[in-house]
């Protein structure tokens, strides 16, 4: 019973009290004829517009698109960004031969890559990967590499005292003492991997929540639009809950340092 | 002639920046790379043009596109859009923090604007204000919004009450409040807000001009694409690449200046 008294002491009723009469005044405004946007649709269309989407399936197979997309570039964007930040972490040659490079192709906005993808692979999923991959690698390849970096010294020595061999280093003391970092970065990217996914369908490949809003912005339905534009931002708070979640439940330790990173 | 402490300052700021890059000789990949590609395919090509055809592209561009008109506007768009995002997300951030209710009333509706991905804000404004140079503004400004605002907010919020409490018994006015107590006490986050807000507003500002071929180097870059100029598309990168490398390492200087001048209070 406690439990479920400190759940409802927790929701924030004035902010949500806040949102609600925030649609009020929008929706009453509308309905009275104060505000003359011609395009500006009701928050109550709005909720139709979102039934109208669910309804059809439509908003479905898009937000899969999309989720697909985020999630198999975000996942190539880890593996490559965890590897290639081990390495350089470990590697201090290796960071003297590469840092610079890092460091001229790193500020590069991402959607800087849409028109080369574009000319590459076309109207495609492939295109879609290559904007999201290349721009989202580098957060979590630069807090690997800092993680890594950052791991004491004495713990290499306390492994070498324990006789360890260097594949048990990385996996017993180098890989946990860097986990913080890695997650850090991960989060970073997977915000960012969404961002690129809804860039790529909007200049390039005509699927999923990015293209759904152009393509309802051109058919002139402000419903739809607002609709979609609803879909898409509760599907980034949904991926960044479960990840934080995620991370809670398996890595209790290491979770204090990614809620402070938001 | 005597160089002020002020340009003394940012010069030595320029200087520890410098010394703090990684070693030049890290370049090596990236120049074999150039190296490499230009000698397996040094010519045309519809996917893979060698690296002399993209400075061939650039000159071309430069003479026939007005490349920096095309770049002035961008950057124009990008510095204005940014400016004004920062002293919006200022102004509005202090306000939201300055009040403990009025946080925690808007905390869920402004956490809900910044989770939606800022391109979406384009269509949304095509929609509501048409194609014009007012709504390229106002799409960058709502990207860099957000990050700024709500990092304002929560170190305004984290400010020792004792402070303002002195504040108080001093009887200063909102004005110096605003400039001796809260406006310290909060550069660090505006800083932080502002370095996550710079790419997303380079990103948009691009975006934009590529949805809606208002002129920019967006516009250019996607022309270019549609009509299969490969060589032009690579030497656009590489040009934008340099934008965002110097945007992120100017901000880097003024934001050790800063730092020297409004240090971190613990």
């Amino acid at each position: 019973m406690p439990e479920r008294r400190r759940l409802l002491h927790r929701i924030n009723w004035p902010g949500l009290s806040t949102i609600a009469l925030a649609f009020l005044l929008w929706e009453m405004l509308l309905r009275a004829g104060f505000a003359q946007y011609q395009n500006l649709p009701a928050p109550s269309a709005i909720a139709g517009g979102l039934v109208e989407i669910a309804a059809s399936g439509q908003l479905l197979t898009d937000t899969l698109h999309t989720l697909r997309s985020v999630l198999v570039g975000w996942g190539a964007a880890l593996v490559a960004g965890i590897v290639l930040g081990l390495l350089l972490g470990v590697s201090r040659t290796l960071r003297r031969y590469c840092l610079a490079s890092i460091e001229v192709l790193r500020p590069m906005p991402g959607i800087a890559f849409a028109p080369v993808a574009l000319l590459l692979f076309g109207f495609s999923l492939q295109m879609e990967l290559m904007v999201i991959i290349l721009p989202a690698l580098w957060p979590v390849l630069i807090n690997t590499m800092g993680a890594v970096m950052g791991v004491h010294a004495r713990l290499f020595e306390v492994g070498r005292t324990f006789r360890l061999s260097r594949g048990e280093i990385l996996r017993k003391i180098m890989l946990p003492a860097a986990l913080p970092g890695v997650l850090v970065g991960a989060r970073l990217s997977l915000t960012l991997a969404l961002v690129l996914a809804i860039v790529a369908e909007m200049v390039g490949n005509p699927a999923g929540l990015g293209y759904a809003v152009v393509r309802e912005q051109q058919a002139m339905r402000p419903e739809l639009v607002f609709a979609y534009v609803v879909a898409i931002g509760a599907l980034g708070v949904i991926l960044n809950e479960v990840l934080t979640g995620a991370v809670a439940r398996l890595f209790p330790a290491a979770s204090g340092r990614l809620r402070e990173a938001a | 002639m005597r160089s002020s402490p002020t340009g003394r300052r940012w010069a030595g700021q320029l200087r520890t920046m410098l010394a703090s890059l990684p070693p030049a000789r890290g370049l090596l990949p990236l120049v074999l790379l150039l190296v490499a590609w230009q000698l397996i395919q040094g010519g045309p090509s519809p996917y893979f043009p060698g690296p002399a055809q993209w400075w061939k592209a650039t000159e071309a561009l430069f003479d026939r596109e007005h490349l920096l008109a095309a770049f002035g506007a961008t950057t124009a768009t990008f510095l204005e859009g940014l400016a004004l995002a920062i002293v919006l997300g200022t102004a509005l951030g202090v306000l939201v923090g300055i009040s403990r209710a009025a946080a925690r009333a808007l905390q869920p509706l402004l956490e809900f604007m910044r989770a939606i991905p800022p391109p979406v804000t384009v269509p949304v404004a095509t929609l509501l204000i048409g194609y014009g140079t007012g709504m390229k503004l106002t799409v960058v400004v709502l990207s860099g919004l957000w990050p700024i605002l709500l990092n304002a907010a929560s170190a305004v919020r984290q400010i020792d009450p004792l402070l303002l409490d002195v504040a108080h018994s001093f009887r200063l006015t909102a004005w110096q409040r605003m400039n001796r107590i809260i406006l310290p006490a909060i550069v660090p986050s505006l800083l932080i807000g502002i370095r996550i807000a710079i790419p997303l507003a380079i990103v948009v500002t691009l975006l934009v001009e590529m949805l809606t071929s208002l002129p920019g180097i967006g516009a250019l870059m996607i022309r270019s694409q549609r009509n299969y100029q490969s060589s032009e598309v690579y030497a656009l990168l590489v040009l934008v690449g340099l934008f965002g490398f110097v945007v992120n390492d100017l901000f880097a200087v003024v934001e050790g200046v800063i730092m020297r001048r409004w240090p971190p209070r613990e």
